[in-house]
């Protein structure tokens, strides 16, 4: 029971990372019908860049108000680039054929990985231990302060989320775009904007992901966007493309699904089981498990 | 058909010609060794030590007049980019390759040298990179054979651990070093309870950790990289794990302690002596002049290692007074007396194995350093 | 168009045909890198330029190819040339198995299933599965290749292996254009309804190119076993799959302009070596501006045999 309790906390914990890159992918889906395959990247350099604003603007300041403006300012330089990557590479091509897009999305991965390369260099880089090494052992359980963090900060951030979808007028034009971006645009919604807006809240969801991961493992990679990216995007799916909700109970599942896998079946089988179940999933329910079901476009 | 012989012929001995034209100018010498990737910091050491050895031999005149030239190729410590390093560095007409730092890499490139006969040095612990019988091969490090009887003696009768659980990831490093560190605690009477395996650069190994766990281990035994280590014993203690952590040599590096953070404090490391703790003035010689090209010192022995593999060749060529790799081969592996190395004396068995092995255990202190605690 | 084709095609095969004998071993092995890459590139263009399905795991199969060449020659000691055979069957029947229950899937699904099926074939290889792909390591130590107990080690023998090889794609390429079964594609790439409607059975169609496809491509795996004389994991990553996807969109589905993408991807790196951290930067930005400024690919394919006139002008694309 202590196993099984332990590798559910450890599973919460990566699943809310996941979750929350889920977001990121399954709000540009269900507006622009695009797979943003950037977005992993972006979560990665993320990483990068709050390391940088630890080392340099702050001076390696380790109190709590640092902590802070290192996840507000990541934040925010990400929500930029998000934008930027939206306006440079995805507008130009809105009314091409859907795979000049993927092309686009894939291309823009790319430069954005290397990127980050050709700036912080090939090697590993590591994260400071920012937030203390504090755990509690609760009856053979063992959680630490960071997981907690992890866990309630994202919680917090999908429940701001949902309620801004469902309950405000922005909200509610996300929702129409997603629906019928024509339509929308004849009642008058700036569908440019639905789209921008899209790109920040992804893109600052996926920054804080990107922390997340440096504080919780501290080794950040260049490439480590793909790996992160592709779990995110199965959580997405999982939960039905284009779904809200759904990126959060993906998230969620996948992050348990794997932690389980990895503990009672073999750690070293967990991608390609992780895929199996993708695989599946998309033969018996396309629409994924919360997703309604559509009939196949043509 | 007539054509392709034809072919065959005209490269052959435009190959042989250029190959003839390349001996008159330099000796060339390849790096192979993971320049990036999560091997980066030990790769770029390797390359800064075999061009800080080749500008001293130059400065004293080359190796019989002639100078060396360094062309280094990243393989990225992977199995397939080595491979292609091999033929490239063949191609280039390279006498003699330095590296790579791990033994995949290793073994993926050496059928290519030994078919092209150019002299391979590697600090590769895997037994099975001198099982081949490859003559173009030389260890310049000690076989994983060597080092899990040091951990075993080590855990089973110094420190007297009742359950030990054994970590690799899959590498032909780590596989072989773990293989034959369970079967040597077996040997000494000791008990593993687990021998689990992780995948290389995964990050998240608290799955893993967790089943380890409820079997209340004495100790961890980590046979990997130290990118995968470091990380291991920061989990591993934010499990609340109370198990010591014993890594295997390959953990021998400044990342170790970074990746592990304050969870550092009080993980054993299993290595040949660490570079300041060389008592050889060539060792305080080649240290100095390091850290004065490059303002740091190597990463690891391993950089130290391979140098050692480079004086050797060079010794051996200036010895038999000859270029010919079959005959330096065949020196240095029958030298009577051995040369005195950086990391000590040189000498190799029949099968281009190091000879004669010294292992120390550390204990990472709180300010990250090292001190020794056991030794052999 | 046309002119330059008849032109082109003897220009191009004179060229390749005496390129190895001026080329030093360095740039030998740029070529054959080349050859193999084209005809990966090529196979993949059967499945998602002339079929239209979004696969992106073609990886997957030339991997296959390369691991069964591999294992059948260093552990069960078959001559290279023979492994050939079961180096295309094997990958060709598991394109059929694996696209059968998946064809009917959606664009973007197709493509994630296929990233997927990547994913796994490599776990499969570096997990070691049966004892016989060595793990992460891979095989080594691959024979070269021998004709009539003549072992042709040289880079040249390869190099006209390989190339007879692309030849043999280009020529099936032809032929499937010109056949029944190319048409049936060209009009289910076109417009799908339409074309169950004119009693096209898509299903087999699908599946006939899924299976084309990955038996091309496990014959250039093959190639690829013996000219590195290894096979390794990470040669067959899901980054692969993409370079080859993205080959294929950029240069429009069209031979010239698979050619050029495969040039520009894998030979131009080695031309300008000083640049090669920069290479995924570079051509990630290429990758953008080349959609952006030619959304249907630098050289679209036109398709020969239907007079242009009635060709009608689709937007969708996919």
């Amino acid at each position: 029971m202590d196993i099984f309790l332990q590798q559910l906390a450890n599973g919460l914990t990566i699943g809310s990372i996941y979750a929350l890159v889920a977001l990121g992918y399954t709000m540009v889906y269900g507006v622009m019908k695009l797979i943003n395959f950037a977005h992993g990247d972006m979560v990665a350099a993320s990483a990068f860049v709050g390391l940088t604003i630890y080392t340099q603007v702050l001076g390696q300041s380790t109190s709590l108000i640092a902590v802070v403006i290192i996840f507000l300012l990541s934040a925010v330089a990400m929500a930029c680039v998000g934008v930027l990557l939206e306006r440079l590479a995805y507008r130009p091509l809105r009314q091409a054929p859907r795979l000049s897009a993927v092309v686009s999305a894939l291309g823009a991965s790319l430069m954005i990985q290397n990127g980050i390369m050709l700036i912080w260099g090939p090697q590993m880089r590591i994260f400071p231990e920012l937030i203390p090494q504090i755990y509690w052992d609760l009856g053979g359980v063992v959680v630490s302060l960071i997981q907690v963090i992890i866990l309630a900060l994202s919680l917090i951030l999908m429940v701001a989320l949902y309620l801004f979808v469902e309950k405000t007028r922005m909200g509610a034009a996300i929702r129409a775009s997603a629906i019928d971006q024509d339509a929308s645009r004849l009642m008058g919604i700036n569908v440019d904007k639905v789209i921008a807006l899209i790109f920040i809240i992804g893109s600052s969801l996926g920054a804080v992901a990107g922390l997340f991961i440096g504080l919780y493992y501290r080794g950040i990679t260049f490439n480590m966007g793909w790996q992160y990216g592709l779990y995110a995007f199965v959580a997405a799916i999982l939960g039905g493309i284009g779904n809200i909700p759904g990126a959060m109970f993906g998230g969620m599942l996948l992050g348990l699904f794997q932690a389980f896998i990895a503990g009672y079946v073999s750690s070293t089988w967990a991608d390609a089981f992780t895929f199996i179940l993708l695989i599946l999933i998309l033969i018996v329910r396309p629409t994924g498990l919360l997703g309604e079901r559509v009939a196949e476009k043509v | 058909m007539k054509r392709t012989f034809r072919n065959i012929l005209l490269t052959l001995c435009a190959v042989a010609m250029m190959a003839g034209l390349s001996w008159a100018e330099t000796l060339k010498v390849g790096v192979q060794a993971p320049i990036t990737g999560s091997y980066a910091n030990e790769g770029q050491g390797i390359e800064n030590a075999v061009r800080l050895l080749a500008a001293q031999i130059n400065a004293d005149g080359g190796v019989m007049g002639k100078q060396i030239e360094v062309i280094p190729c990243d393989d990225q410590g992977t199995a397939m980019a080595a491979a292609i390093c091999a033929k490239e560095l063949v191609n280039k007409g390279v006498s003699m390759v330095i590296g790579s730092y791990t033994s995949t890499a290793a073994e993926a490139a050496q059928k290519t040298y030994f078919d092209a006969k150019v002299l391979q040095t590697s600090d590769g612990t895997a037994d099975g990179l001198t099982e081949k019988g490859y003559w173009t091969f030389l260890r310049n490090s000690f076989p994983n054979s060597a080092e899990a009887v040091f951990a075993a003696n080590y855990m089973v009768n110094v420190k007297a651990y009742k359950n030990i659980a054994v970590i690799s990831d899959f590498s032909s490093y780590a596989t072989g070093l773990a293989e034959s560190t369970v079967a040597e605690i077996k040997k000494a009477g000791g008990n593993v309870i687990t021998y689990a395996k992780i995948k290389a650069d995964s990050q998240n190994f608290t799955p893993v950790l967790t089943n380890i766990k409820s079997k209340n281990p004495d100790a961890i035994f980590f046979a990997g990289y130290y990118s995968d280590g470091g990380q291991l014993r920061a989990q591993q203690v934010a499990l609340g794990i109370k198990a010591d952590f014993i890594g295997g040599d390959a953990n021998d590096n400044p990342d170790f302690a970074k990746l592990a953070g304050s969870a550092a404090k009080g993980a054993f490391i299993i290595n040949v002596p660490s570079p300041e703790l060389l008592p050889y003035d060539v060792a305080k010689d080649f240290l100095k002049n390091y850290e004065a090209t490059y303002g740091m010192l190597p990463p690891s022995i391993w950089t130290l290692m391979n140098a050692d593999g480079m004086r050797a060749i060079v010794h051996g060529m200036e010895q038999t007074k000859s270029f010919d790799t079959k005959k330096v081969a065949d020196y240095l592996m029958s030298m009577e007396k051995p040369l005195p190395g950086i990391t000590g004396p040189l000498q190799f068995a029949k099968d281009g194995n190091r000879i004669g092995s010294s292992y120390m255990t550390f204990e990472i202190q709180g300010d990250n350093s090292y001190k020794v605690v056991h030794a052999q | 168009m046309k002119n330059l084709e008849q032109f082109g095609f003897p220009v191009f095969l004179i060229v390749m045909a005496i390129l190895p004998n001026v080329l030093n071993s360095r740039w030998q092995a740029v070529a054959i890198t080349f050859l193999i890459f084209t005809v990966v590139a090529l196979s993949q263009d059967i499945i998602l330029g002339k079929a239209g399905m979004f696969n992106m795991g073609q990886a997957l199969f030339f991997g296959m190819g390369a691991y069964i060449t591999a294992i059948l020659n260093a552990k069960f000691g078959w001559p290279i040339l023979a492994t050939i055979p079961v180096a295309i069957l094997l990958p060709a029947l598991f394109g059929i198995l694996l696209s059968g229950p998946i064809i009917h899937l959606r664009g973007d699904y197709l493509l994630v299933v296929t990233i997927g099926f990547n994913i796994v074939f490599v776990q499969v290889v570096q997990n070691n599965l049966g004892g016989v792909t060595g793990g992460p390591n891979g095989i080594f130590g691959l024979d070269s290749i021998s004709l009539m107990g003549t072992q042709l080690s040289s880079q040249i023998a390869v190099y006209y292996f390989a190339l007879a090889v692309l030849l043999l794609t280009l020529g099936i390429m032809r032929n499937l254009e010109k056949s029944k079964a190319g048409r049936a594609l060209h009009y289910l790439r076109e417009d799908q309804l339409a074309a169950e409607s004119i009693g096209i059975n898509t299903r087999a169609y699908k599946i006939f190119a899924f299976g084309l496809g990955a038996g091309i491509a496990g014959l250039a795996g093959t190639i690829f076993a013996t000219q590195y004389s290894a096979v390794s994991p990470e040669a067959f990553e899901f980054l692969q799959s993409v370079l080859f996807f993205s080959i294929v969109l950029i240069g429009g589905s069209s031979i010239p302009g698979i050619f050029l993408g495969v040039f520009v991807m894998f030979v131009l790196p080695e031309v300008f070596k000083e640049f090669a951290t920069w290479r995924f930067f570079i051509f990630g930005f290429a990758m953008i501006l080349a959609m952006i400024l030619r959304p249907r690919g630098i050289w679209p394919a036109t398709f020969g045999k239907i007079p242009k006139f009635l060709i009608k002008e689709s937007n969708n694309g996919a």
